[in-house]
């Protein structure tokens, strides 16, 4: 039969990948003209350097997030699994290196695989540490990792300070790792992260797509009960995707201590679950569990990390002041945008009632806000920094008012 | 037609927040003394703009660097940065080595940057360092400011170091303690001290010189560390002195652990055991030492740090050999390469059992706290 | 007297169904007037026009003489009719009190909750009930009698003067449904109009004053209940042409591959009442096992234990082939050759994120995948195969499963089973929400399964289906087998007196 419909799981584009890649080709152009040192077209190199390392770091944590989402998931605990098996890493090259090495250059081969596999192996783990408190304890998925959150970082923190103490005989709440294979592991980890970046994309694409665990991965997302009950071992396909999702941040976790030399538990990647989790989420995988894609969250993973890189482009000094706030508008129009169609049609009002009154200044409000915090920078409009805020403030809430009475006439 | 609409909606919105973005950038774009490279929207490549910004990089957010930005400006209307083309600002850093990484990173991207001051969070970070060489390598000037990196092993990370010498800093602190603790026939016993990390070049040396002058007969108890979060360093202050029941002084050793440890010790009302020093003058520190909750601080001078990384960087831009020499005399010898700024030892008033002729008035300014309010007030400061 | 409410002309189409059809009668005040009909027959969708909970449908219903159109359950609340649901509607985390006020809060002068005046009305309204409960006591830890009647109590304090109440008694004890009972005496006593929906004979031959039969979504007859029998009554509700075409085209039926022996399943938390007591059967290879039951009756539930779906706490014995199993999840009754479509496809048996394709291969995956790798076009070739087999009408294998219609994603969820060919089907009510057409396809379907040796237990909540189909017929009420027919002896008649115990006064 030569149906048409056979390139449903082949690698094309669908819109929703589309826009994602449109909009990111978007910001880095028009910021690449907007920054007045032009520095993506300048030093293009090195900024796809910097974006190609954040996107693989992020991006492989978003993968794992993905697939624990599209089972009906949620994972809080990535960037705490990134802590944990940094450490973990760290500690077992500690205990590889010679007595007073406190730099662990003298770790040999052994030890080296040693560390790897302990902070992968840390990493199943946790996964399956989360399958039995939600499979066996009924634990809620939020609840199970968010224990794992708040808790696999300060069991890290005690383990780093037991064992330095151990070891070395005084405390350390961090580890310098100057191994030279993970120094050779930094020096080329744009590319090697990349690589693993692209090839975890892939064998995720192909669990997901081409396996059955991925279609029953689908399944439990899209209805448990259907699920079990058409025979599928729902619990195992959750311990899967728990331990995919704990791995692949324990992986980043490996990547991370090499690239900033340290492993540091306190406060290495925190808050790198909800990036993860956003980008997964840019990319079109729904919380409500089965639905999503490995190109979406990549694309997702990718678009976010170029937004936030263009702020730091464009405000120079501090930019991450600014990370969240973006990330966290972004987050918001990407899922306003799949159901965009579904206001005006159906007589859904934007602001409707009291409420939709109170929401009106709810945005225009910030947004004035924000508009003065522009003006603080353009000398033009010196002196009258709060006048233009104000402007921009009060048009906004004439604009929203508008649009309001608008729908008001035409509806019912 | 939903279709239509929904890539169309997104397409606005990556464009929306471009141009968003845009506006808070563009105000560079106007900003620079040759009115012509701004508007047209052109490669870089043949823009080749001057490099123009200083940029200082804080170890994360304290009060200490207000009064550095403070010195920074000083720094910049006091040697002439507008007429020279030069702007500096501040980047404030979020307390990890990542972060510090990243802002490299992108600096490194950028054609701007004519010389970075950098307070280095972990002294023996390789990735730091190496982002620091990277820097160096594309002609930017780098040098430390406050936290220097590991001197015996990445020395050439950067050209100089401008700070306190934070053995000496730590010794004058010791000195102080002791003397207090003398003063209270406290013969024996332990003390602690507070620090963000314990592993930190400047935390370790001033640790060090804090247990060096302070005198075998007082033993080290613990060094607690709270990565730079507050309620941590409340917890730390708490739990030492709960744990260990000898302790005759508690020391801290970053701005903020002043305040957390005199919080701690009215809060439980054991004020009258301890003697309390401190390094830095937060606005905080400064109002318990007016209330008679720290005895003594040691205080650093951000301000003059900030007003001699601007001479230093613009001198290094400008190859001005003369103010190169003036603030490095020795160079070339051991430790040439290393600018002090003075310290200041602080005491509540002049009946403090702390005097002048215990330090070397070289290093050391002693003030009375009285006479310290009213240097801050010259320079609109509210800490140091 | 005016009647208190009235139904003109009502009509309700849902796609492809028609709910109801020109319904019309009348609402005397004060009456307890039943509705009777079968699963199916319009009921429940006539009680949630009333109730506010439907708004857009034909006709009218006048009020009190005037003509109303609620928008919401509080236009229907404000207007005096309150319904006590079948699923309860309470908060279980809040008291009785809170329940019983909830949206309508009592404020002290300053705006605070007046907790004292709320549970000083709601123990007032409880003793009123008989219900021995403290207002204070969380829903959650309520009985089911207990939780029903502190809904009656939220409907009285509503001072609703008509009470809908429907399947009031299904998973009430008899002590609690004799309480009922009285409280259903005492309200009538206060004025209270009721509403009873039932199709249980005894208990509508108790209460009711009136009595209108429903059936396929038309009023059959409004009759006074001294003119009547529960014989007539059950000869109204099944009196529907039978589908003159012989689903049963069988061979001699093959060996016994199933057996289950005084099988006794308890509702977790309550030792009166079981799911099922003492229910056994046996099922050949080559027949069809109707299980006839009102809803509630424990057919899915029996379904349930043979396949592992629910938890393991059942006693008695259930062989496979002679050999007793007890399978803990139905992967392993998968593995044994056992497949089930389970009843509310919506919830229980469909993918909606998924396509046609994908849902009909989920179960033979492993036929489509070597080494856990799934071969794209032999899953295709698998599900064409089996789309054409059993003639899902579907624009193609990768359309959403919700673009199908009812028969047609029915008939993917039963394609799914088939491809783990398994020995012994059980269907729990297939053809539920589905139409006529797409009904016959499902029979003729199963019957050619069954010539070719498949054992199949059918449960059905409409008679002429088993009748059709079925081989043998059980019957089950409250949990126990109440009879037995062969194809032979069965009539609608003797299944619904069966099964809604009006053979014989219990």
């Amino acid at each position: 039969m030569d149906s048409p419909a056979t390139a449903r799981h082949g690698w094309r584009l669908p819109r929703h990948e589309l826009a994602i890649l449109l909009a990111t080709a978007a910001v880095y152009v028009l910021t690449g003209w907007a920054d007045p040192n032009h520095t993506y077209f300048a030093n293009w190199a090195e900024s796809r350097d910097i974006i190609l390392r954040n996107t693989a770091l992020l991006g492989i944590i978003a993968l794992g997030s993905a697939v624990v989402i599209i089972a009906g998931g949620i994972d809080l605990s990535a960037g705490s699994m990134v802590a944990f098996s940094a450490t973990t890493c760290a500690l077992v090259l500690t205990l590889c290196a010679a007595p007073d090495d406190r730099r662990l250059v003298t770790v040999g081969p052994g030890g080296i695989a040693a560390a790897i596999a302990a902070a992968l192996l840390a990493g199943l783990l946790v996964g399956t540490l989360h399958a039995w408190l939600i499979t066996t304890i009924r634990l809620p998925p939020f609840v199970a990792t968010l224990a794992t959150l708040v808790g696999l970082r300060s069991f890290a923190r005690a383990l780093c300070l037991f064992v330095t103490k151990q070891r070395w005989g005084s405390e350390s709440q961090q580890i310098n790792v100057n191994t030279p294979f993970f120094v050779w592991l930094k020096e080329h980890n744009v590319w090697i992260m990349t690589a693993t970046f692209i090839a975890l994309a892939l064998l995720t694409w192909l669990i997901l797509s081409r396996t059955v665990l991925g279609r029953h991965l689908y399944a439990l997302g899209g209805n448990e009960q259907a699920a079990r009950l058409s025979g599928i071992r729902t619990d195992n396909v959750k311990w899967f995707a728990y331990c995919f999702g704990s791995l692949t941040a324990a992986l980043a976790g490996i990547f991370l201590m090499a690239d900033s030399s340290v492993a540091q538990p306190g406060n290495l990647a925190r808050g790198y679950e909800l990036n993860a989790i956003a980008a997964a989420v840019v990319g079109g995988c729904s919380l409500q569990g089965g639905a999503g894609t490995v190109p979406g969250t990549v694309l997702g993973a990718l678009f976010l990390r170029v937004v936030i890189d263009a702020v730091s482009k464009l405000i120079k000094a501090s930019a991450d002041v600014y990370e969240g706030m973006i990330v966290g508008i972004i987050v918001a129009l990407a899922v306003t945008c799949t159901q965009f169609g579904r206001f005006g049609q159906g007589g859904r009002s934007l602001f409707p009632g009291i409420r939709g009154l109170a929401a009106i200044p709810a945005i225009a409000i910030p947004l004035g806000l924000l508009a003065t915090m522009a003006a603080a920078n353009v000398d033009l409009l010196a002196g009258r920094t709060a006048l233009f805020g104000g402007v921009v403030g009060a048009g906004v809430l004439v604009a929203l008012a508008a649009v309001r009475h608008l729908q008001g006439r035409r509806g019912p | 037609m939903f279709r239509f609409a929904s890539i169309l909606g997104r397409l606005c919105i990556g464009t929306a927040a471009a141009v968003s973005l845009a506006a808070l950038g563009c105000s560079d774009a106007r900003k620079p003394a040759d009115p012509v490279a701004a508007p047209t929207p052109r490669p870089a490549a043949e823009a080749s703009r001057k490099p123009s910004r200083l940029i200082f990089v804080t170890n994360g957010d304290d009060p200490f660097w207000d009064a550095c930005l403070s010195g920074l400006k000083e720094g910049e209307r006091r040697f002439g940065c507008e007429a020279a083309g030069l702007t500096v600002s501040r980047d404030v850093n979020n307390g990890t080595a990542e972060g510090q990484i990243e802002r490299l990173r992108q600096y490194a991207t950028q054609d701007d940057i004519a010389g970075v001051a950098i307070s280095v969070i972990q002294a023996d970070n390789q990735s730091i360092v190496e982002e620091m060489r990277k820097l160096r390598s594309k002609g930017v000037k780098v040098i430390t400011v406050d936290g220097d990196v590991n001197r015996d092993t990445f020395r050439d990370a950067r050209s100089f170091y401008i700070g306190t010498d934070n053995v000496v800093g730590g010794r004058t602190l010791g000195t102080a303690t002791r003397a207090l603790l003398e003063a209270r026939a406290a013969k024996e016993g332990g003390y602690v001290q507070f620090a963000g990390f314990t592993d930190n070049d400047n935390a370790r040396s001033r640790m060090n010189g804090v247990k060096e002058a302070i005198g075998s007969a007082y033993a080290e108890r613990d060094r607690m560390a709270d990565e730079m979060d507050l309620p941590r360093a409340r917890d730390n202050v708490r739990n030492a002195t709960q744990n260990h029941k000898d302790l005759v002084a508690l020391v801290g050793i970053w701005a903020y652990n002043a305040p957390a440890i005199a919080d701690v010790v009215t809060e439980s009302d054991t004020r009258d055991r301890y003697v309390v020093a401190t390094f830095d003058a937060q606005d905080l520190a400064i109002g318990h030492m007016e209330k008679g909750n720290i005895d003594v601080m040691v205080v650093q001078n951000p301000f003059e740090m900030g007003v001699q990384t601007v001479r230093l960087l613009k001198g290094m831009i400008e190859q001005d050999e003369g103010v190169v020499a003036e603030m490095f005399p020795r160079s070339g010898q051991p430790d040439g390469d290393i600018f002090t700024t003075g310290l200041r030892v602080v005491v509540p008033d002049a009946s403090s059992p702390v005097r002048a002729d215990l330090f070397d008035p070289q290093v050391v300014e002693f003030m009375t706290l009285p006479d310290f309010k009213a240097w801050l007030a010259t320079y609109h400061l509210t800490s140091s | 007297m005016t009647p208190i409410v009235s139904f003109r002309g009502v009509g309700k189409r849902f796609p492809g169904v028609t709910a109801l059809d020109d319904v019309s009668f009348d609402l005397a005040p004060g009456d307890c007037h039943a509705i009777c009909g079968e699963n199916g027959a319009g009921k429940s969708t006539l009680m949630k026009l009333l109730s506010g909970v439907i708004t857009d449908y034909e006709g009218q219903i006048l009020v009190r003489g005037v003509p109303a159109r609620f928008r919401d359950t509080r236009d229907a609340e404000a207007a005096g009719i309150a319904i006590i649901h079948q699923e309860l509607n309470l908060v279980d985390q809040l008291s009785a009190t809170a329940n019983i006020f909830l949206g309508r809060e009592r404020r002290t002068a300053r705006g605070f909750l007046d907790d004292e005046s709320m549970e000083r009305e709601a123990a007032r309204l409880l003793r009123e009930l008989e219900c021995p409960i403290d207002p204070r006591t969380s829903a959650g830890a309520l009985r089911v009698g207990d939780r029903q009647l502190l809904e009656i109590a939220k409907a009285l304090s509503l001072r609703s003067d008509v009470l809908i109440m429907d399947e009031p008694t299904s998973a009430l004890t008899e002590g609690e449904v004799a309480r009922l009972e009285r409280v259903i005496a005492r309200l009538r006593g206060r004025g209270v109009t009721i509403l009873y929906i039932s199709h249980k004979m005894n208990e509508v031959f108790q209460l009711a004053d009136r009595i209108t039969v429903l059936r396929d979504g038309r009023v059959v007859t409004t009759v006074e209940r001294p003119a009547t029998s529960p014989r007539e009554i059950t000869a109204w509700m099944v009196g529907r042409e039978i589908a003159d075409h012989d689903f049963r085209s069988r061979g001699p039926r093959g060996p016994k591959v199933l057996e289950v022996r005084r099988l006794t399943l308890p509702r977790p938390g309550r030792t009166q009442l079981n799911h099922l007591t003492d229910v056994s059967l046996e099922l050949h290879a080559g027949e069809v096992l109707g299980i006839a039951g009102l809803m509630g009756a424990g057919r899915t539930e029996l379904l349930e234990a043979i396949f592992g779906a629910a938890e393991p706490i059942w006693t008695g014995d259930i062989l496979l082939d002679g050999s007793p199993v007890r399978f803990a999840h139905p992967a392993e009754a998968v593995a044994a050759g056992i497949a089930m479509v389970t009843e509310d496809r919506k919830r229980l048996g469909l993918f909606p994120d998924l396509d046609v394709a994908a849902n009909v291969s989920l179960c033979g995956l492993h036929a489509a995948a070597r080494g856990g790798l799934l071969s794209r076009s032999r899953e295709d070739h698998l599900v064409e195969g089996m789309i054409r087999d059993i003639g899902v009408k579907t624009p193609g294998p990768h359309a959403a499963i919700t673009s199908l219609s009812g028969g047609n994603q029915q008939k993917c969820i039963l394609g799914r089973w088939l491809l783990t060919k398994p020995r012994i089907l059980l269907l729990d009510d297939p053809t539920r929400g589905i139409d006529v057409g797409a009904k016959a396809e499902l029979y003729q379907l199963i019957d050619r399964l069954c010539q070719d040796g498949l054992a199949v237990i059918l449960t059905s909540s409409e008679l002429p289906e088993l009748l059709v189909l079925a081989d043998r017929i059980l019957v089950l009420a409250e949990g126990r087998i109440t009879a037995r027919f062969t194809h032979g002896e069965a009539t609608e008649q003797k299944i619904v007196e069966a099964a809604t115990g009006s053979q014989a006064p219990r």
